[in-house]
């Protein structure tokens, strides 16, 4: 049950990340391309 | 017994508001800087008979660097002769549709109602948002720490009505100008500013969206050139012992013990000194003058992730005419969609567009005094270009690219330009490492974007070195001047409270 509302959850999120418009996907694209560097840069 | 309390690296706004803050405390202390003028990038030089700012053209949240002059026992209006622009911009779009932006909120909306009456109230919506989360950034956001949580949750306990600004936070710089405006026209008219937040309006974090109206409460410019600004700060140091060395050139910081000691200066002098205060780029600063061993392996990775700002190349032109200008200055921008285009697709992949925009700063008409009898200087600082450029480098195609731009311009926004030029001089995102030591020619040290901000840009209170502090565009609030002098405000504050 849980594996099936993870996988619903995803789906449902990259559904919702599809359906923006271009200029919010690529805010979203570039944010979540610097979210693995937060931790450190919060240390730096 | 350190030869200096404190040895400030970098005669930048932000080290020398830092600087003389702290010898107003009663500290003994030392500037040292590279070049041969101090401001950095605000700072003027002189080429022959004119008088070139060579970055700042404006200040704009001037009460913020009035704040810094009232602690050091005076105020900006006393030390800066200041000359009010109005109007703040005379935005020239690319089907050439002319608007001009007044300070007077209700002349823009006038400006505004003229091309798109459809705007005039989101115009009235805007203004009203933005002046609220300017009053609350300027109240807490722009001149408090932001090194911790505990910074953040005291920063938002001070200022709670931030947090009804939220949402400017987690949108891009277009999603709020589109939110305010419909007609595309005038979109395009406040669409270039996210450039100050140094990437395009898809990207920049929407809080930027405020610049377009903070310059409404007022930009000036400094008669003789923006050095006045610095100047200034210098001489109110002076006047509490400070020290500025000029063409010393920092090597190294000294660390023992994960302790800032003291510098090495490029001819092998060392200097103690009891805390150094670092205005120069974070990266630079830890990377090489510092040295990767001395940081933890998490701030190494933090800081090794930073991408650096944007570079701009700019134009200095004297010439011998009145331009066919409107005032201070005049922005050329493209539409909003063009911008992301020019940034994605040419900025991004090495190249320099042939179809020029950014913004014409006509300062001799604020400042006849900056050019002989008869002439006028006017500084082009252009759309945003690589520091790699794609097949050439800056230095070879400089000359004919400094004739192309000339003729551009001539030819579409300044009539007779080309004819009058009598000094030209093209800085390249090259010529500003080389003139300000400023790594890839980025004008606003780091990228500006909400996973580079606040607590996590580079600490001003360093997380890796005692007796280190970071002033200056690599820090929080980030680039611009008032933002500098508040960093330099930031880290006397935690200087007095911590050494």
């Amino acid at each position: 049950m849980k594996k099936k509302l993870l996988i619903a959850g995803v789906a449902l999120a990259v559904i919702v990340y599809l359906k923006q418009p271009e200029r919010k996907k690529r805010f979203l694209k570039e944010i979540l391309r610097q979210v693995p560097f937060l931790i450190p840069r919060y240390y730096a | 017994m350190a030869d200096y309390d404190v040895i400030v690296i970098g005669a930048g706004c932000g080290g020398l508001s830092a600087g003389a803050l702290l010898a107003r405390q009663g500290r003994r202390v030392l500037v040292v800087e590279q070049s041969g003028i101090i401001g950095g990038c605000c700072s003027t030089f002189e080429k022959e008979g004119f008088r070139f700012d060579l970055g700042a053209s404006l200040i704009e949240d001037a009460e913020v660097i009035n704040w810094c002059f009232e602690r050091l026992g005076t105020s900006l209006p006393q030390e800066v002769d200041l000359v009010s622009c109005d109007p703040v911009y005379d935005v020239i779009l690319k089907d050439g549709t002319r608007l001009k932006y007044p300070i007077s909120s209700e002349e823009s909306a006038k400006s505004i109602g003229a091309v798109a009456p459809g705007d005039v109230k989101g115009w009235h919506a805007y203004a009203e948002y933005m002046q609220g989360f300017l009053d609350a950034a300027l109240k807490g956001f722009f001149v408090a720490p932001a090194n911790s949580n505990a910074d953040l949750v005291r920063l938002f306990r001070k200022t709670p009505e931030l947090l009804r600004y939220g949402p400017m936070f987690v949108s891009s710089y277009q999603g709020v100008i589109e939110k305010y405006f419909k007609d595309p026209r005038i979109r395009e008219s406040i669409a270039f500013q996210s450039f100050f937040g140094g990437l395009p309006p898809n990207t920049c974090p929407g809080y930027i969206a405020m610049v377009p109206w903070s310059e409404h409460a007022g930009i000036y410019y400094s008669k003789g050139g923006m050095i006045g600004i610095p100047r200034a700060l210098e001489r109110c140091g002076g006047k509490h012992g400070m020290t500025v060395r000029l063409k010393t050139r920092v090597d190294s910081v000294i660390v023992r013990n994960r302790r800032a000691l003291g510098v090495v200066l490029a001819d092998g002098t060392e200097i103690t000194s009891d805390l150094v205060v670092s205005d120069i780029n974070a990266k630079l600063l830890y990377l090489e003058m510092i040295g990767e061993e001395h940081l933890p392996w998490l701030a190494r990775v933090g800081i090794k992730s930073y991408e650096y700002s944007m570079a701009t190349p700019m134009l200095y032109l004297g010439v011998d005419y009145t331009p066919p200008l409107e005032g201070h200055h005049t922005l050329i921008t493209r539409p909003m969609e063009e911008l992301n285009d020019y940034w994605w697709n040419v900025y991004k992949k090495g190249r320099f567009g042939n179809e020029h925009f950014g913004i014409v700063s006509w300062t001799s008409h604020s400042d006849p005094g900056l050019a002989p009898e008869g002439h006028h200087v006017l500084v082009l600082t252009l759309q945003p270009g690589p520091y790699r450029l794609r097949g050439t480098g800056w230095d070879d195609c400089k000359s004919a690219l400094t004739e192309q731009i000339i003729r551009y311009m001539s030819d579409r926004y300044i009539p007779g330009l080309a004819d009058h030029v009598k000094v030209a001089e093209l800085s390249t995102p090259l010529d500003f490492e080389r003139r300000l030591l400023s790594p890839e020619g980025a004008i606003y040290a780091l990228r500006q974007d909400l996973t580079s901000g606040v607590a996590f840009r580079p600490a001003a209170k360093s997380k890796s070195i005692k007796g280190l502090y970071l002033v200056g565009a690599s820090t929080h609030p980030g680039g611009g001047v008032p933002t500098t002098i508040a960093s330099g405000m930031i880290a006397a504050d935690l200087i007095q409270k911590y050494e």
